[in-house]
């Protein structure tokens, strides 16, 4: 059993668990984008940053993929976090300004986008990895990955075609928290599993 | 209940995410109520770590074998419980997710009373379900023997060459006895392909001279039966027939080229085609001069003109080798795509080959010893001499072997000629077993290399299931159809039906055979299954007994003004899903069933529905514009949704209270619409009133649905997987529904004469009284019954038989 406190709270936890897992339990308020129970957690959108502090010094991490240890103070709620979390939010609303979603978990934190937002309504993944995640670990499949680097990174399928291993399980759709694969969906499925079978997606188009 | 079963319930709170919207405390005291459960607690995010920690130690501790959650989506998470429970022999089937999350608390209005009564319907449903559930464990196949290679084709010995390599042993049916024999007649399926010879001999030789590779005598295939590692197939023979037996079957099947359009042009064996050509190349016959290749193919597709281009290639490549007097160029259509590199063309015009593209809209002319066509580049009008023309030779149809395997294999052909094979698995969390594999040019049109690669990847996948079971990991599937060899009469449905080849072949012609599954290549879709006419099939671990279960505790539990919506997991289901993630809203009047294929729905839970409180049923599946998932549940589904709305017209009941919707993954607002429009429907109609007279009509419409005939006739509509077209365009299609109403009829009516009956003895008027009939109606059918033993003439009374039911009936 490993103790320690989240905002002054003595809490405890197993080896192996996050932070973000034990104040969950004790219904401690952390938002999370690239977070899903479904699969691991990857620590991409930076939005669960909490404040540790083991005696010594303190420092700032993501919550959902750092381990508990014995006798750490957690902080979720000082104004540096605070303060991190509304630029963490201002980052992606600027970046992204056509998502409502984005923009309804920002404003609860009272962030709106700035001057400086980008002209890109189109642009709706905040390339958490979600998608890619699930599609691997939980529908097995494997169809979408990251592609390119840097400021071109994108989700996309291999050789940006429609994916013949897909089989419309519909799994990214549930998990993006974003509109962005309600969009790039079409691009992703060929037609399920019979996708390399024209000969039956004619039968079926038959029908009347 | 199982007897031995002992269910608990854990409810998520998901935060505020269910839990603020439901009253989880009130839903915890209700449901701890029942006998049925033996545990239930409340949890704050049961998928994360002390959540899950929680489970499995209450999970132990109380020793539960039967898990139900009310938490969010099964697509998305039972996985993952599954995963946290192994340990504990818990495995997925005994574990059940009602989604409250998505189904109830993200997309209704009502307040917290409302939406926990309907958590408490859909909650029992799920204990009804796991109550019933006979947990099956998954069976391990026995992989022993030879891979059988049948067929013929080229690509049987690349797969054969790759087995051996890695020491499994193979048999090969060819009539072939050396490399020669094979060579000899390779151009036939592969035309102009000399260029490979060399390595394909020494290839060819070491599948000869290896030790682990058989070769068996190729006469006419009989049968071939069995199941992953153990397949039977029999052989035609001098004296009978004769059996071999395998663990896996690759199909090496090729396309036989037919003769060219040079006879229609003349010239007198100056004007060959290609097949020609690789004779006189076999047989070191070529006249020297000018050899020019037409790649003529005007009415072939794209892929066969590229093949054709390319063996022009490889056979002028040959020519200028073996022949120094002969100069060989090749006119190909300018929009074909030559399989040549850039060093190829230099090499080519060093060696005197000429390439020359030409307009493909202008068709090129013959002349005596010239060919005149149109440059694309310039559009100037070329002629090109010729002492020796060779035009394409014309992929034909699949060879007389392929057409003898197709007729005891589940392969199909495709409208353009080639060909796909039945079995086909693929799920989540599944990869595809597959033992039945067919390579070759006859799947699709390609060239050699393509063919023996095939045959290699075919090995593979053999090798791959061979190093699986030597694991201990060749598994059946969680979900496994079944038949009950006592029950089923051997009409064959299922298996013509069957499209994932988990109804095995069994031996034709032999009468009324019981079939078999095959645990390895089974979907689950359990179309098959909802289709036997005998209710001989059973999908283990997800029965039609279990859904019946579920269906039965919502029913009681919900209000006449509501309706029942099944859902399949892959398009009403994850609609509905994202409905809750996109924060649409709909009725909380409708109460969602997953299925895994709406084809996997019995008709009898239709009218059992009905039967037992429902007043509308919507079912949601994919669309047929984004194919089924489990091959045509959808499809099947229509027939019995069509069945179950006539007997409902039988009844005196709007047809219109059931109805068939398709939506597909990413279209939650479709979900929607289609929800608010069947409660429209709904409304206009009230409530399904019931009474005595109504409800004796029900059971009667139930009966029925149990009855063979019924379901046999039904059976016909169903669409095979070999069928191109949706069976509703049968140009018989009225006769057909008519000859099935009169079939209905007769059976609704008989039902609703047992059920007068089963008060005890009645006469003839006094049956045609109790149900508004007139006796002339009545009469056919109780002569009907009486022949069939399901009713007795007990004694005469007052100048009139007397008839009561027979015991067994």
């Amino acid at each position: 059993m490993i103790n320690f406190t989240i905002n002054d709270l003595e809490v405890s936890g197993e080896d192996g668990w996050t932070i973000l897992e034990v104040a969950r339990e004790h219904a401690i308020d952390i938002p999370t984008l690239c977070h899903h129970g479904a699969v691991e957690p990857s620590g991409a959108c930076r939005l669960c940053m909490v404040e540790v502090s083991d005696g010594r010094r303190s420092r700032e991490v993501a919550s959902c993929v750092y381990p508990i240890r014995e006798g750490i103070k957690v902080a979720t709620d000082t104004d540096r976090i605070k303060n991190l979390r509304r630029w963490v939010l201002q980052k992606l609303v600027d970046e992204h300004p056509g998502s409502e979603r984005l923009l309804a978990l920002a404003k609860t934190y009272g962030v709106t986008p700035s001057r400086f937002k980008s002209s890109d309504y189109e642009n709706f993944c905040i390339l958490c990895g979600l998608c890619v995640r699930a599609c691997d670990e939980v529908a097995g499949v494997g169809s979408l990955s990251f592609g390119n680097r840097g400021v071109n990174k994108e989700v996309t399928t291999s050789y940006h075609e429609p994916s013949p291993e897909c089989i419309g399980c519909g799994i990214c759709l549930y998990v993006c928290p974003t509109e962005a694969m309600a969009r790039f969906y079409a691009q992703v499925r060929v037609g399920g599993i019979f996708a390399s079978g024209a000969g039956e997606s004619a039968a079926l188009r038959s029908r009347p | 209940m199982k007897d031995d079963a002992k269910l608990g319930i854990f409810l998520c709170a998901c935060g505020e995410k269910i839990g603020g919207r439901l009253n989880l405390a009130e839903l915890k005291e209700q449901l701890g109520r029942y006998p049925d459960v033996s545990h239930c607690s409340i949890h704050s995010y049961l998928c994360q770590g002390p959540g899950l920690a929680a489970l499995t130690r209450e999970a132990q501790d109380r020793g539960l074998n039967r898990v139900l959650l009310g938490a969010c989506s099964d697509r998305i998470m039972k996985k993952k419980f599954a995963a946290a429970l192994k340990p504990l022999d818990i495995t997925a089937p005994q574990i059940d997710l009602i989604n409250l999350k998505d189904h109830i608390a993200a997309v209704h209005e009502d307040g917290a009373p409302a939406l926990t009564r309907k958590a408490a319907a859909l909650l029992m449903g799920g204990v009804g379900s796991l109550g019933m559930l006979e947990p099956y464990a998954p069976r391990l196949a026995d992989f022993q023997g030879p891979v059988l290679i049948l067929g013929g084709g080229i690509s049987g010995f690349a797969a054969a060459r790759e087995l051996a390599h890695n020491g499994m042993e193979s048999l090969i049916f060819s009539s072939a006895r050396n490399p020669g024999d094979v060579l000899k007649e390779l151009h036939r399926t592969y035309p102009g392909s000399r260029t490979y010879f060399k390595d394909l001999e020494a290839m060819l030789a070491e599948v000869f001279a290896s030790s682990l590779v058989k070769m068996a005598p190729d006469r006419p295939v009989e049968f071939v039966v069995g199941q992953v590692g153990n397949y039977r197939v029999g052989l035609q023979n001098s004296h009978g027939a004769s059996e071999m037996t395998g663990s896996a079957i690759i199909l090496a099947l090729d396309r036989e080229y037919a003769a060219g359009e040079s006879w229609t042009m003349g010239g007198g064996g100056r004007v060959i085609d290609q097949l020609d050509l690789d004779e006189r190349l076999a047989g070191k016959r070529m006249n020297p001069g000018s050899v020019v290749f037409w790649v003529n193919h005007q009415g072939q597709d794209r892929l066969a003109q590229e093949l054709s281009a390319a063996a022009a290639w490889r056979s002028s490549q040959v020519l200028v080798q073996e022949f120094p007097g002969v100069r060989p160029t090749v006119l190909y259509p300018a929009d074909v795509k030559l399989p040549v590199t850039g060093a190829d063309l230099v090499a080519a015009k060093q060696r005197g080959i000429g390439l020359y593209p030409y307009n493909p809209d202008i068709h090129p002319v013959v002349k005596s010893g010239y060919l005149h066509y149109v440059n694309p580049y310039d559009h100037l009008e070329y002629e090109i001499g010729w002492d020796t023309l060779v035009v394409s030779a014309i992929p034909g149809q699949p060879g007389a072997k392929t057409q003898e395997l197709m007729s005891v294999l589940p392969i199909f052909s495709r409208n353009d000629g080639s060909f796909k094979k039945g079995p086909i698995a693929l799920k989540p969390d599944r990869k595809p077993v597959k033992s039945l594999i067919l390579t070759g040019s006859a799947l699709k049109l390609c060239d050699l290399g393509e063919a023996l690669q095939q045959g290699k990847n075919a090995a593979r996948e053999v090798l791959h299931l061979r190093d699986k079971a030597r694991k201990g990991d060749l598994a059946s599937p969680l979900v496994l159809v079944t038949v009950d060899q006592d029950l089923c009469d051997g009409c064959g449905l299922c298996n013509e039906i069957c499209i994932c080849g988990g109804v095995e072949n069994v031996l034709p012609g032999r009468g009324a055979t019981p079939r078999n599954e095959s645990p390895y290549t089974c979907d689950g879709g359990g179309s098959c299954a909802a289709a036997c006419p005998y209710e001989a099939m059973k999908l283990l671990n997800n029965s039609a007994h279990q859904l019946e279960a579920r269906i039965r505790a919502i029913l009681s539990r919900m209000q006449d003004n509501e309706i029942l919506a099944f859902v399949c997991r892959w398009g009403g289901q994850s609609a509905a899903e994202l409905a809750a993630i996109q924060g649409l809203s709909y009725s909380s009047r409708v109460y969602l069933v997953t299925v895994n294929c709406l084809g996997s729905i019995d008709p009898t839970i239709l009218s059992m529905a009905f039967l037992n409180g429902a007043s509308g049923i919507l079912l949601a599946g994919c669309p047929p514009t984004a194919p089924c998932h489990c091959g045509y549940g959808v499809d099947h589904t229509w027939h019995r949704v069509d069945l179950m709305k006539k007997l409902l017209a039988m009844c005196g009941l709007e047809r219109k209270r059931i109805a068939l919707g398709y939506v597909d993954v990413n279209q939650p607002e479709a979900f929607v619409r289609m929800t608010d429009a069947f409660l429209d429907h709904l409304n206009d109609m009230g409530p399904l009133v019931r009474s005595e007279d109504q409800k004796k009509k029900l059971l009667a419409a139930h009966a029925t649905m149990h009855r063979p005939r019924v379901r046999s006739v039904l059976g016909v509509s169903l669409r095979r997987p070999s069928e191109k077209e949706f069976p509703g365009d049968q140009y018989n299609a009225v006769d057909f529904d008519e000859s099935m109403q009169d079939v209905l009829r007769e059976e609704y009516l008989a039902a609703r004469i047992i059920g007068a009956l089963s008060g005890g003895p009645l006469n003839p008027p006094e049956i045609a009284q109790a149900l508004g009939e007139r006796s002339a109606k009545v009469s056919p059918v109780l002569n009907e019954l009486l022949r069939d033993n399901r009713l007795i003439r007990q004694r005469w009374e007052d100048g009139y038989p007397l008839y009561a039911l027979a015991k067994s009936g």
